[in-house]
């Protein structure tokens, strides 16, 4: 048996939800798959599951914290029997998954690019080192396996399944007090096929005006690295790196960015890379695909300009 | 109060990497404490400044690591714990050896890394929390102690972030914004090499296995424009994208 943990938005499920559905099927000859929603309103949302699963739990449990996402797919992995749990990468999955591997006394996958089996073991391709080297890691079962958002084809709907409550007794732990949101607008980051990231070296947080129209003009995500986001010009959700969300674009165009190794933690694997950047030694332009050695605030202008014409 | 950082010693990410037989190898490579590390022990530090008692840093890894402890050290934390292990140990192995001797020291709190920069785990503090069966606050940026028993938190979420409430003790990973690291002074360093440092061999067995490493760069066009004529550039930039790339 293999669980999946599906996310959702309190309505409906995420793209990465689908795609580990699909990673779970990719190992069908380790048995059937069920699945869990976890948090609140997962009745609705296991009913939308349940289109993908012949078998979804709806775990109840009210906001996110850790302790809770950890318990709650214990007790679906207990219910069901299941050796192997899938669930979407990102900063809360990879902190609840780690305590659900550690109950389950499992080998853990973290952030896998593709996965598949022997029958005996878990094999997964992963990035490490920054983002910079590639390895392939095997564990036995029991394994626990986070997947990278974006890395596979989600799942197609299937024959409907049922959806059964999970009683979860919930641990102490982490009281919330207050929830920060991010206001969003515009395409996600994680999952544009284009992102325009804009540097320190826009000077201000108006200059960015520049750096959304063109991103407007491309149907881009905004991206930012930590000096700007330092600066208090953007968003936290914005910035890309080691410390920030990894990206992997058809193209990434940096603007003002000069590229320090934390950053390209962040988006040393796009498709294709852009920058402009005034200096010509800038280690941006040692990974870019095509540069523009110029001042960012006339050069930003004439890309908006190109472009529009372009689309015209 | 105890306060205990658990860290790692890591590539200098500027370094180059290579291969040797389908692994990382490591040799010649500039070695550095954990840079997500050291807002983790920054952060135990501070919080022995304000509150007092003793503050701790455990490893868990190679030889070489006693480096990157003699750097906690010298930052200004008062002894260390080395468990010594060779070879790849997956986070979950990990855990299950720290928490023993974390359990025996019984800190108010421990701090580690939100990611370590050589293995890209994220896995090592929630993982120990759990072992010891503690909460867990990963990715932090602000923590403050209510009186001996709680801290109040904030930190970052997928998207956005949240203030919590937490009974000690618990695990908290580090994110930037935290702090900013003192550099090790001389002096420092001087008395880091008195500092007492207990070394512990530990024999594990990794769940997981890494089969082959490779280093996969894309083969970059490098294809440098003048932007003396920004629009002529603009323009020549968009023309690539366009018909070589295809991207627009
Ligand atoms: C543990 C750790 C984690 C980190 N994580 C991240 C992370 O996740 N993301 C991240 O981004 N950083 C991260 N950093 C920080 C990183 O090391 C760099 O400091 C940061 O990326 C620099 O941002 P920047 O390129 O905007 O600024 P700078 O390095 O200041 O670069 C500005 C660039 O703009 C150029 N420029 C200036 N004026 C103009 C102009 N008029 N026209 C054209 N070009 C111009 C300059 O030539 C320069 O190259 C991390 C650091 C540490 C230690
Ligand atoms: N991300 C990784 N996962 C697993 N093993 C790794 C990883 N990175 C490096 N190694 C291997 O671990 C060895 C280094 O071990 P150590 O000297 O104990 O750090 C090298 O042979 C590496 O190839």
């Amino acid at each position: 048996m293999i669980l999946v943990v599906l996310e959702h938005d309190g309505q409906r499920l995420r793209k990465g939800a689908l795609e580990v559905v699909a990673r779970a099927r990719q190992l069908g000859s380790l048995g059937p798959i069920a699945g869990v929603v976890i948090g609140e309103n997962t009745q609705v949302v296991a009913q939308e599951a349940a289109r993908y699963l012949p078998l979804v739990y709806a775990a109840e449990v009210g906001p996110y914290t850790a302790e809770k996402w950890a318990e709650a797919a214990y007790a679906a992995v207990q219910r069901s029997g299941a050796r192997v749990v899938a669930a979407t990468g990102g900063r809360q999955s990879r902190t609840w998954t780690a305590r659900l591997a550690y109950k389950m006394k499992a080998g853990l996958l973290e952030d896998t690019l593709e996965t598949s089996t022997d029958g005996q073991h878990i094999l997964g391709t992963r990035y490490s080192y920054l983002n910079r080297v590639t390895e392939r890691q095997k564990a036995p079962l029991p394994v626990v396996f986070t997947a990278k958002p974006n890395t596979t084809p989600p799942a197609e709907p299937q024959e409907g399944g049922r959806v059964e409550p999970l009683e979860v007794s919930l641990p102490a732990g982490v009281e919330v007090l207050e929830r920060l949101s991010e206001q969003k607008k515009g395409v996600s980051l994680t999952e544009a096929t284009v992102v325009v990231t804009g540097g320190r070296g826009l000077g201000s947080p108006e200059a960015f005006a520049g750096v959304e129209e063109l991103a407007g003009v491309l149907g881009a995500a905004v991206g930012a690295t930590r000096a700007v986001v330092d600066a208090g010009w953007r968003p936290y959700s914005e910035q890309v790196g080691q410390t920030g969300k990894t990206v992997q674009p058809n193209l990434y165009l940096a603007l003002a960015v000069s590229g320090a190794v934390q950053h390209q933690a962040g988006m040393n694997k796009s498709k294709y890379i852009a920058a402009v950047n005034k200096d010509p030694e800038a280690p941006i332009f040692k990974i870019a695909d095509y540069g523009i050695v110029g001042d960012v605030h006339q050069v930003l202008p004439a890309l908006i300009e190109a472009l529009k014409k372009l689309r015209d | 109060m105890k306060f205990l950082a658990v860290v790692r010693q890591v590539p200098d990410g500027e370094s180059r990497l290579k291969i040797e037989g389908g692994k990382v190898d490591l040799s010649g490579v500039t070695m550095i404490l954990d840079q997500m590390d050291e807002w983790a022990v920054e952060e135990v530090i501070r919080l022995q400044e304000k509150h007092g008692g003793e503050s701790v840093v455990v490893a868990l890894g190679p030889e070489r690591f006693e480096d990157a402890l003699r750097t906690a050290l010298a930052m200004g934390i008062d002894r260390a714990i080395h468990l010594v292990a060779e070879g790849y140990l997956d986070p979950i192995t990990q855990a299950e050896a720290l928490a023993e001797v974390i359990r025996a020291e019984a800190p108010t709190l421990v701090f580690t890394g939100g990611q370590q920069a050589d293995w890209d785990a994220q896995a090592l503090g929630p993982a120990l929390a759990e072992a010891l069966g503690w909460p867990v606050v990963s990715w932090t940026t602000q923590i403050e102690l209510e009186g001996e028993g709680h801290a109040k938190a904030k930190h970052d979420l997928d998207e956005g972030a949240e203030v919590v409430r937490v009974a000690l003790p618990a695990v908290f990973t580090s994110q930037q914004g935290l702090n900013e690291p003192r550099y090790p002074t001389l002096p420092g360093i001087m008395k880091a090499k008195r500092k007492e440092l207990k070394k512990i061999p530990v024999s594990l067995q990794s769940r997981v296995e890494i089969l082959e490493q490779s280093i996969q760069e894309r083969a970059r066009l490098n294809r440098m424009i003048d932007g003396k004529d920004p629009v002529a550039a603009a323009h020549e930039l968009v023309r690539l994208l366009h018909e070589e790339a295809k991207v627009i």
